[in-house]
């Protein structure tokens, strides 16, 4: 009979340390059919060194992919709460911001500190798929793959994740004299070297962006007095005639940048691309909207594909609300067609009684996001409709 | 029985209380503010489309409204009722802010010509001016009337230039900090008070264009753009994305914020500029709603 009593006792107490984290060696177990070596490196994840595995993983059953015990990001911030905190801060890097730090950690051994992935530049590259891996000329840490020497890969507080002011970072490798060398007859102080310089690579010697101003292609003298580092608005208005009728509006992008609006996303030398921005669109314009593109970012419901926000938005001026590019309607017909002819009566003559103005599509929807299903405004069981049907209540 | 009863209802009271009170947002219960009435130009034939200012004259009583998308200045009484419609002569193009002197002209900030244009009511004689200051063109955007001066925001340089009635700039109130320059202000007695969007903070200047002190507005705004000074003190702030207005005390400290989005009575949606008028109300022009609301405490 007690040795009934003992042989269940060692039963439960078996049972009891399978399903309960960190009470024996689940390793023993699990390695029988993992394969043990790959869980090996030169740094190993704490508790896969103790054996851990039911830290993170439920060996029954569990909701999430890879039998995790909770979302990745929640798994980690478990026991990284600090780093939680922090990386709540300024903007935020997008696989962060989703809790995926696998997409750049192995959550078990590595060969490199911090866990980070053996290549973290292939990773890198595996979501900035317009990065080609190569340029004809590139730069010595791109090419080396040390995406980290300039990139911040948690959050930082500028939209390209730089570790610190683009040109201090350039200057930590760059010496001030060479540069001075290599930029004799410029007639200001050296300054801005990403407005002219990509810091990844290019088609151009020195890392010259591949697409020249036609002016700056021309010669200083086109736009510069001599002598004369500053350029007025007037100058590029002069060209860009059609520009200056755009930002002639109510609302426009008119805005401080030493006397020069144009230079706050237009770089006046080269660029990647024939509008010579900055740099990617959203970025460029996240730059100053951060709330709007965190809203669009969390919002659950937010229309898909949106490629540039200058797809919908005008980026000079407009005088439609929000600097559309139309009416709330205008904008989205260029491309639900179909929408525009068989949805609930819109147009100048469908009022909305609430506010006199005619019902356009973003009467009812928000393609910027919002909490309800096809971006509508309100829920659109009920809510949606008698905001304005009152009656039928 | 009755006694065990009474005991419960009475905790019940309690816990409901409690739960009440911890499920009010002590910023939302600070509100004060109602809503008074709308200025609406005959709402369901020709609404206003996209108002972007504000200009009360105390004097006659009477609200003017800019109607930046149908190009004309509408009046109203104190009741918010409908007194005229302006439009010179249909050649106001694209009026974003205007001011009237004492010697009945009415000056209005036209973006679409980059004038900022006199019109005498009398002669309804229309003459429009550039402004330049220091060789520089100025792009107009905000527009005020204290002392027998014009005070403008110029949009390029977000600075705000003082300008005699000959239109000879006297003054610039500018901060060497800001990324990108202020996008509104307002004058009370000698402080000018201007709103800094980027950096999210209201500068300070006595009229001599010195720098009087800063209130940081923290992550209590999102996207301000306009800014007014109540009677006690408290600084109003109209935040066009979170659609509310946040009030903070005379040493810059968060009180409480109200109003929220949306398209019906005592809602949002781009507001653009907010004013107190003379008689208790805080107006705000609302320019996606096409209306100005004005509340009361």
């Amino acid at each position: 009979m007690s040795r009934s009593i003992a042989v269940r006792l060692l039963y439960i107490t078996a049972l009891f340390g399978l399903l309960v984290p960190g009470t024996v060696s689940a390793a023993n177990v699990c390695f029988k059919c993992h394969q043990q070596r790959l869980f090996q490196g030169k740094v190993v994840h704490k508790p896969v060194a103790a054996g851990k595995c039911s830290a993170c993983h439920n060996p029954h059953v569990a909701r999430f992919k890879g039998l995790l015990r909770l979302t990745e990001g929640q798994l980690c911030y478990s026991c990284h709460p600090k780093q939680a905190a922090s990386f709540k801060q300024g903007f935020i890097h997008e696989p962060v911001h989703r809790g995926n730090c696998t997409a750049c950690h192995d959550p078990h051994a590595s060969g490199v500190k911090g866990l980070v992935r053996k290549d973290l530049a292939r990773d890198c590259l595996k979501c900035h798929k317009k990065l080609p891996r190569k340029f004809k000329y590139t730069h010595e840490p791109y090419a080396k793959g040390q995406c980290l020497a300039c990139h911040s890969p948690h959050n930082a507080g500028n939209p390209l994740l730089l570790k610190a002011a683009a040109d201090t970072l350039c200057g930590t490798c760059h010496k001030a004299r060479d540069l001075r060398q290599g930029h004799r007859n410029y007639p200001a102080p050296l300054k801005d070297c990403l407005t002219c310089h990509n810091p990844h690579g290019s088609n151009r010697p020195a890392l010259v962006r591949n697409v020249l101003h036609k002016p700056y292609a021309q010669g200083c003298s086109s736009c510069h007095k001599p002598d004369k580092a500053k350029v007025s608005m007037a100058v590029c208005l002069k060209c860009h005639p059609d520009v200056k009728g755009q930002m002639l509006a109510t609302h426009s992008h008119l805005a401080r940048h030493k006397g020069n609006s144009c230079l706050n996303c237009h770089s006046p030398h080269a660029g990647d691309e024939k509008s010579l921005l900055k740099g990617r669109e959203a970025q460029v314009c996240t730059s100053c909207h951060q709330d709007t593109m965190k809203k669009f970012r969390d919002s659950p419901y937010k229309h898909n594909n949106i490629n540039k926000c200058s797809d919908c938005h005008e980026p000079h001026g407009s005088k439609k609300l929000a600097m559309l590019k139309g009416n709330g309607t205008e904008v989205c017909v260029r491309c639900h067609k179909d929408q525009g002819r068989f949805t609930h009566p819109i147009g100048p003559k469908i009022l909305d009684p609430r506010t006199g103005h005619p019902l356009s599509c973003v009467t009812c929807h928000n393609p910027m996001g919002t909490d309800y299903k096809y971006h509508l405004v309100a829920n659109g069981k009920e809510k949606l409709c008698i905001l304005c049907h009152r009656t039928y209540l | 029985m009755k006694k065990k009863w009474v005991s419960w209802s009475g905790k019940t009271v309690l816990a409901l209380i409690f739960i009440v009170s911890c499920n009010i947002p002590s910023a939302w219960a600070a509100a004060p503010w109602h809503w008074a009435f709308a200025m609406k130009q005959d709402l369901l034939q020709d609404s206003m489309n996209m108002p972007t200012a504000l200009f009360i004259d105390k004097g006659k009583e009477h609200y003017y409204v800019v109607d930046s998308g149908k190009n004309r200045l509408l009046s109203f009484n104190r009741q918010g009722e409908l007194l005229n419609i302006l439009n010179a002569g249909k050649s106001l193009d694209v009026p974003y802010d205007m001011v009237r002197t004492g010697d009945g002209m009415i000056w209005v900030v036209e973006k679409g010509r980059n004038s900022l244009t006199s019109i005498d009511l009398q002669s309804r004689k229309v003459t429009r001016a550039t402004l330049h200051y220091d060789g520089r063109l100025i792009y107009p955007d905000r527009l005020e009337y204290v002392g027998g001066l014009f005070y403008v925001l110029d949009k390029v340089t977000g600075d705000i230039i003082s300008y005699t009635k000959a239109l000879k700039p006297r003054q610039r109130y500018s901060c060497d900090k800001c990324s990108r320059g202020f996008v509104d202000f307002r004058i009370y007695g000698q402080t000018l008070w201007a709103l800094d969007r980027q950096q999210k903070t209201v500068y300070r200047f006595d009229l001599g264009g010195a720098l009087d002190g800063t209130i940081s507005l923290g992550n209590f705004v999102s996207f301000p753009v306009s800014l007014a000074v109540g009677p006690s003190g408290y600084l109003y702030i109209l935040d066009r994305h979170k659609r509310d207005i946040a009030v903070y005390d005379k040493s810059g400290i968060f009180k409480y914020h109200f109003l929220r989005h949306g398209f019906s009575r005592g809602e949002l949606d781009y507001p653009i500029e907010i004013r107190f008028d003379p008689w208790g109300g805080l107006c705000v022009v609302d320019e996606g709603n096409s209306r100005v609301e004005v509340f009361r405490r």
